[in-house]
């Protein structure tokens, strides 16, 4: 029924580094309550393309029409959009001069102008549900990673964002962390929330996600309902990606 | 101890002496360090502007004010500037406005250039990820400096300009040579009335040392208020 309204339209994006093209030509489309997990080799521009769509990245050339505006267009105020654009990034990249109270509550407050004390009592329901309701006032140098990464999920929460861009997630997390913040990641998914994901998380991939990209060297590569692309891979360069980390 | 005896002598004998030497010092290090720190804090935006020209301007005069030696630059204001026609006017109720002007002006520009490279390392030894999660969120370029990277950057810059103020101080003893009565002047002064150089250099070295300690306590006070709070 949303075919036609989609969230998210890429238009032949490019996007080179000098003269590194690294993405070259990328069209796609991705509707809102979905969750796409985009997989592949390392430098094949997974990151660049997810980087991209908050213009963290500007792209070379191309479109990416965002609730029907252009926001590579320079007229666009991309700090609009950016508010309706969660982000959770491989490094965490917590507030590190500020508790975990206040890395939560910064920004609703700052740019939306919510009330702290609503803002807050939000941060605390968020917080409790991913377990951390003791962490308030805690600095982000006194949590681990795990700890770190969903304070940075709720983060990116407060905001009440239409979509969430997931970094690599866990790919710097100890091994036995990346369970708690898959957790909370499948707990959005469940809830409807509309998430792309860049991971190495095969398993993330094929049974959370609804459609799995495979991107690499700068283009789409095969793009799937995540079940058939891991049942039945087509391109030759899947088969062999995913015949070494499966 | 009949070194120390005659050293204690002289700084009583010419107490004045070294008293006035002492207050010329913090009045040339005082305006240096408080100029020097403006103009550089502007000087370090504009080596950070996203405006090329402002930016290689910036970068050109650090770099020739870094690779040129102070004296030199003293100099040229004081003896060479006033031969193109800029004459610093003299102001009558303060004595020798205008060499305390050169000395201030000279020094602080100087200052200033370490100054901007302080503050810009500083700035940018914040990881670039706290700027990136700021601006993810919505947050504008300059909310995202002014409550993320500034409070970081603080505690990197502090140290370092703190080390600055001492090295104003002490460098400071070179506007003896365009006749300010600092401390150096002064103990020269003491030297050629007495012909003791040893004891009178061994007293403006202590007192030198008093004045850079009490600062650089001074500023590890300020360095431990101002980071506090954050872990």
């Amino acid at each position: 029924m949303e075919q036609n309204n989609p969230m998210i339209q890429v238009n032949h994006l490019c996007k080179s580094f000098g003269r590194l093209e690294v993405l070259k030509d990328i069209s796609t489309t991705f509707q809102r309550g979905s969750v796409v997990a985009i997989i592949g080799p390392s430098g094949g521009g997974k990151s660049t393309f997810l980087r991209c769509l908050n213009l963290l990245e500007k792209p070379t050339s191309g479109e990416i029409i965002f609730d029907g505006v252009d926001i590579c267009d320079k007229k666009t105020d991309i700090n609009l959009h950016r508010q309706k654009i969660g982000m959770v990034f491989q490094q965490f990249n917590l507030f590190n001069n500020m508790n975990v109270l206040r890395n939560l509550t910064a920004a609703p407050v700052k740019i939306k102008g919510m009330a702290p004390a609503e803002a807050e009592e939000k941060a605390l329901k968020l917080l409790n549900r991913v377990g951390l309701g003791d962490k308030l006032t805690a600095y982000p140098a006194q949590l681990s990673g795990g700890q770190k990464q969903r304070v940075a999920i709720v983060r990116a929460l407060m905001m009440n964002p239409e979509v969430m861009l997931f970094d690599e997630p866990t790919s710097a997390l100890d091994p036995e962390m990346v369970g708690e913040v898959l957790d909370v990641m499948k707990a959005l998914a469940d809830d409807g929330m509309s998430m792309i994901v860049v991971t190495h998380e095969m398993r993330f991939a094929r049974e959370v996600s609804d459609r799995t990209i495979f991107l690499s060297d700068g283009i789409i590569e095969e793009d799937k309902p995540s079940h058939e692309l891991f049942a039945n891979p087509e391109s030759p360069r899947l088969v062999s990606f995913l015949s070494k980390v499966l | 101890m009949a070194f120390l005896a005659r050293m204690w002598t002289l700084f009583t004998r010419y107490n004045s002496f070294f008293s006035e030497g002492i207050k010329n010092t913090l009045i040339i290090a005082f305006f240096s360090v408080v100029l020097g720190t403006i103009f550089g804090t502007l000087m370090a935006m504009l080596r950070m502007s996203k405006v090329k020209p402002l930016r290689y301007l910036a970068t050109a005069y650090i770099e020739f004010i870094r690779g040129t030696p102070l004296m030199v630059q003293l100099m040229f204001i004081f003896y060479g500037l006033p031969m193109t026609g800029i004459k610093i006017p003299d102001i009558s109720w303060i004595p020798n406005f205008s060499r305390f002007a050169a000395g201030i002006v000279a020094m602080s520009m100087n200052s200033c250039a370490y100054v901007a490279e302080i503050i810009r390392s500083g700035i940018q030894a914040v990881d670039h990820g706290q700027t990136e999660a700021a601006r993810s969120l919505g947050f504008r370029q300059s909310q995202t400096m002014t409550m993320v990277v500034l409070p970081q950057a603080i505690k990197n810059i502090l140290p370092a300009l703190g080390n600055e103020f001492v090295t104003v101080i002490k460098e400071s003893s070179i506007v003896s040579v365009i006749g300010i009565a600092d401390l150096m002047f002064r103990s020269k002064d003491v030297i050629a009335v007495t012909y003791i150089s040893l004891e009178t250099l061994a007293i403006a070295a202590i007192l030198y040392f008093v004045m850079t300690f009490i600062s650089g306590r001074f500023v590890s006070l300020m360095e431990r208020k101002m980071s506090n709070g954050t872990k």
